[in-house]
């Protein structure tokens, strides 16, 4: 992003307010915990996968809407520090399983929330949809298009929800940026989108195996080293453009009101030439119907841009930065562009009257919350918001079908960057 | 009144829905921050307040005294020589300007211009002036000094060196021009100039009886003195917590009492709610330079005026006046 002199003073702003505690947003925060419980009582759950997914998911996890009894995981000291810090924040202790086919007979669930690697979500959501459960499946949905279709055929044969883990959908942010800005056509016709996701690391995680005799071959993997590295080998992963690529697809699928019909994708290991089988640097261009297109970039060698989403219009453009953030800037008055926040709606006043405070006062105000700006506010919505689809049968936002769309344009990218060539997405 | 603790503890609500979130947009105008606050499920909303912030840029133009090609300016440069003709909306502004500074026996001043220079704090850097630099100024402030002629819309000044400064009304004047367009377009939205100048369309979401708007504790700025509902009704805070210097051990406030030309000190922090923005605007500063005494008077004959007033060393603050359209919670810490 090229900023001017004014745009930088207001990021400077911007920052300093961050560091104050910025009402608006992190309200946010604070506002969802004060949701009333679900009619019919917490759903009864259990969780398959604590590793940084599951354990981020069951951070946002309420009492009032979700009763999680029981974890499994394949890493027996993983799943007991997690069971240990749920009793440590005021749950009961929740059952313990290395087998999800085991749990699933033994315990009484009405949901289950699936954070494992890619490779393996399909059987484990069609098991658990098979068994009658309600699924929150982490995103991608699977990893080939035979997969999303058995997860669909098992979710319409036992009548069950299932739920593809975009948070997206349940942001705030996102939701005020489709309908209240792209849908009533406030930055006009967006013939272009530029999806990023820039960070610099290596992508690769060191753990120790939980005991020395552990054994990863009874689980589908040769060794420790592709269990807790699965994200790059191919085996097990799609690489960027699923792993972070794809938060950004579905956004734009969702704004530009449909699937990409073709894509061209390129990439490499650029950097880091460590035996890992997925890129470390990708590009990837996604055509929509409409002559319209996003480009998506994800690289591990530099971390300035971050990770964004901007919707460039006829007549302004809109920027969902680091899933938070919103900015909105007219066509040629970009210097003094209106910004858009969100909060929740709470019995706190919206607002806080004081003396004339000038446009640079640092000065917080009494509804601040101090800290930062809280993007898990869409986890915790996507939780509670499912919960209540259990109870009330009220559609989910995102849903198998989209997700699907989401997984084929990552396929079909990954697909052409092999080739080397554009291919067409197959219909959904 | 209730306790500050009941009234915030929060009303377990149903799980977020579209319309359970409030949409902020805001930009900077005027040296402070405006913000349009409305329903997300106003689903025009951004559009319709992105040309609201609009309008208040261009009003700007017009009234701002920090740009040589703005109306105001022209004002200030021309009219100690001759009469100057101006926009018929300007003109009606000015001419409500007079009516209130003698409604207010000249507490509200838009010619104290010259006062605040000689403060330091018109380009907000403080200082105590010279006895000989006050009385100057205030040579070249008050009601007598405009001559406005409504047949022709034009503003002459008494004599040379006078100037005009609407700083003192022009939020509230700008948040009830874009006000009017906004009614026919949204069913609710709460305007804000930064911070001290509100209005309400509308009464805020479903459930709730009116925008709740907190009123900031002039002594203690991480405390509510009050909380206000505003339903269609305006509002203005007055005080000079944000805007001062010290000399001496002594704090001298932003708002010179165009009477004496010193910084008024009788009153900690006031807040006004009025039938429109402007009137708040002014009424505020008005009550602030001139205390107590006249808001009660003010009120006395003009209803729908609501005063919450906290004086220099009062402990409470004191309520004057009423308007049907807020109510008010005191808080009690």
């Amino acid at each position: 992003m090229n900023l001017t002199e004014e745009q930088k003073e207001q990021g400077r702003r911007n920052f300093l307010k961050a560091l104050a505690g910025t009402p608006a947003l992190a309200a946010l925060g604070a506002a969802a915990a004060t949701w009333g419980p679900v009619k019919g009582g917490p759903v009864k759950a259990a969780v398959i996968g604590t590793g940084g997914m599951g354990r981020g998911l069951i951070a946002q996890c309420q009492k009032e809407f979700i009763d999680l009894r029981a974890l499994c995981d394949i890493n027996p000291k993983r799943r007991k520090a997690v069971a240990e810090s749920l009793v440590k924040n005021g749950w009961a202790a929740p059952k313990e399983y290395d087998d999800w086919k085991e749990m699933l007979q033994k315990e009484d669930l009405e949901m289950v929330i699936i954070a494992t690697p890619l490779w393996s979500h399909a059987d484990i959501a069609v098991g658990c949809l098979d068994a009658g459960k309600h699924v929150l499946c982490e995103k991608m949905m699977a990893k080939s298009e035979a997969d999303c279709q058995r997860m669909i055929e098992a979710m319409k044969r036992n009548n069950r929800l299932l739920e593809i883990g975009y948070q997206r959908y349940y942001n705030p942010v996102y939701q005020a940026s489709y309908n209240n800005v792209l849908k009533q056509g406030v930055i006009g016709d967006v013939y272009f989108a530029r999806l990023v996701w820039h960070r610099n690391v290596n992508w690769r995680r060191k753990e120790d195996p939980p005991s020395p005799d552990f054994n990863p071959s009874k689980y589908g993997y040769p060794d420790w080293e592709h269990l807790v590295n699965w994200r790059l080998y191919k085996q097990y992963s799609e690489g960027l453009v699923a792993e972070l690529g794809s938060h950004l697809i579905t956004a734009t699928n969702w704004f530009f009101e449909s699937a990409p019909t073709a894509a061209y994708c390129t990439g490499s290991i650029a950097r880091h030439k460590d035996g890992r089988e997925v890129f470390d640097h990708v590009y990837a261009t996604l055509e929509y119907p409409g002559g319209r297109a996003a480009t998506f970039s994800s690289i591990e060698s530099n971390a300035f841009e971050d990770h964004y989403e901007m919707f460039m219009g006829t007549k302004g453009t809109l920027i969902l930065q680091n899933e938070i953030e919103v900015y909105l800037f007219t066509e040629g008055e970009v210097p003094q562009a209106a910004k858009v926040e969100v909060s929740k709606q709470t019995a706190a006043p919206v607002a806080d009257a004081s003396a004339t405070r000038p446009a640079d006062s640092q000065r917080t105000v009494t509804s601040a919350t101090p800290g930062q700006i809280d993007r898990n506010i869409s986890y915790k919505n996507e939780i509670a918001e499912f919960c209540s689809s259990v109870r009330t049968g009220k559609p989910v936002r995102c849903g198998p079908h989209k997700a699907m769309q989401s997984a084929l344009t990552v396929l079909t990218a990954n697909r052409a960057a092999e080739k080397g060539a554009r291919l067409e997405l197959p219909n959904a | 009144m209730l306790k500050r603790r009941e009234f915030l503890k929060a009303v377990p609500s149903p799980p977020a829905t579209d319309d359970g979130y409030w949409l902020h947009v805001h930009r900077t105008a005027m040296a402070c921050r405006f913000e349009v606050t409305l329903p997300m499920a106003e689903q025009a909303g951004v559009q319709v307040a992105t040309n609201a912030l609009e309008d208040v840029a261009q009003i700007e133009q017009q009234l701002t005294i920090f740009q040589e090609s703005s109306e105001v300016s022209f004002v200030n440069q021309f009219a100690g020589a001759r009469p100057v003709r101006i926009a018929p909306s300007l003109f009606a502004l000015l001419a409500q300007c007079q009516a209130l500074h003698q409604e207010t026996v000249g507490a509200f001043d838009i010619t104290a211009g010259p006062l605040s220079q000689c403060w330091g704090f018109v380009r907000r850097q403080g200082r105590l002036p010279e006895a000989r630099e006050i009385e100057a100024a205030l040579a070249l402030v008050g009601g007598d000094k405009l001559i406005l002629q409504s047949e022709i819309t034009t503003i002459q000044f008494a004599r040379a060196g006078v100037t005009i400064n609407l700083g003192s009304i022009g939020k509230g004047y700008a948040l009830d021009q874009v006000a009017a367009k906004m009614r026919n377009q949204v069913q609710t939205a709460l305007l804000s100039a930064g911070s001290s100048s509100l209005l309400a369309i509308g009464q805020g979401s479903h459930e709730q009886r009116g925008w709740s708007v907190g009123i900031r504790h002039p002594r203690h700025p991480n405390q509510r003195l009050a909380v206000l509902r505003l339903r269609n009704v305006a509002m203005a805070t007055s005080g000079s917590e944000e805007q001062y210097f010290e000399h001496e051990g002594k704090r001298y406030g932003h708002i010179i009492d165009p009477r004496t030309g010193w910084p008024a000190d009788q009153v900690a922090g006031v807040t006004v709610i009025a039938p429109s923005a402007a009137l708040a605007d002014a009424l505020a500063t008005a009550f602030y330079v001139g205390g107590r005494t006249l808001a009660e008077s003010y009120c006395a004959t003009h209803p729908n005026v609501l005063v919450l007033m906290l004086e220099r060393e009062a402990e409470q603050p004191i309520l004057i006046g009423t308007n049907p359209h807020c109510e008010v919670e005191i808080i009690h810490e």
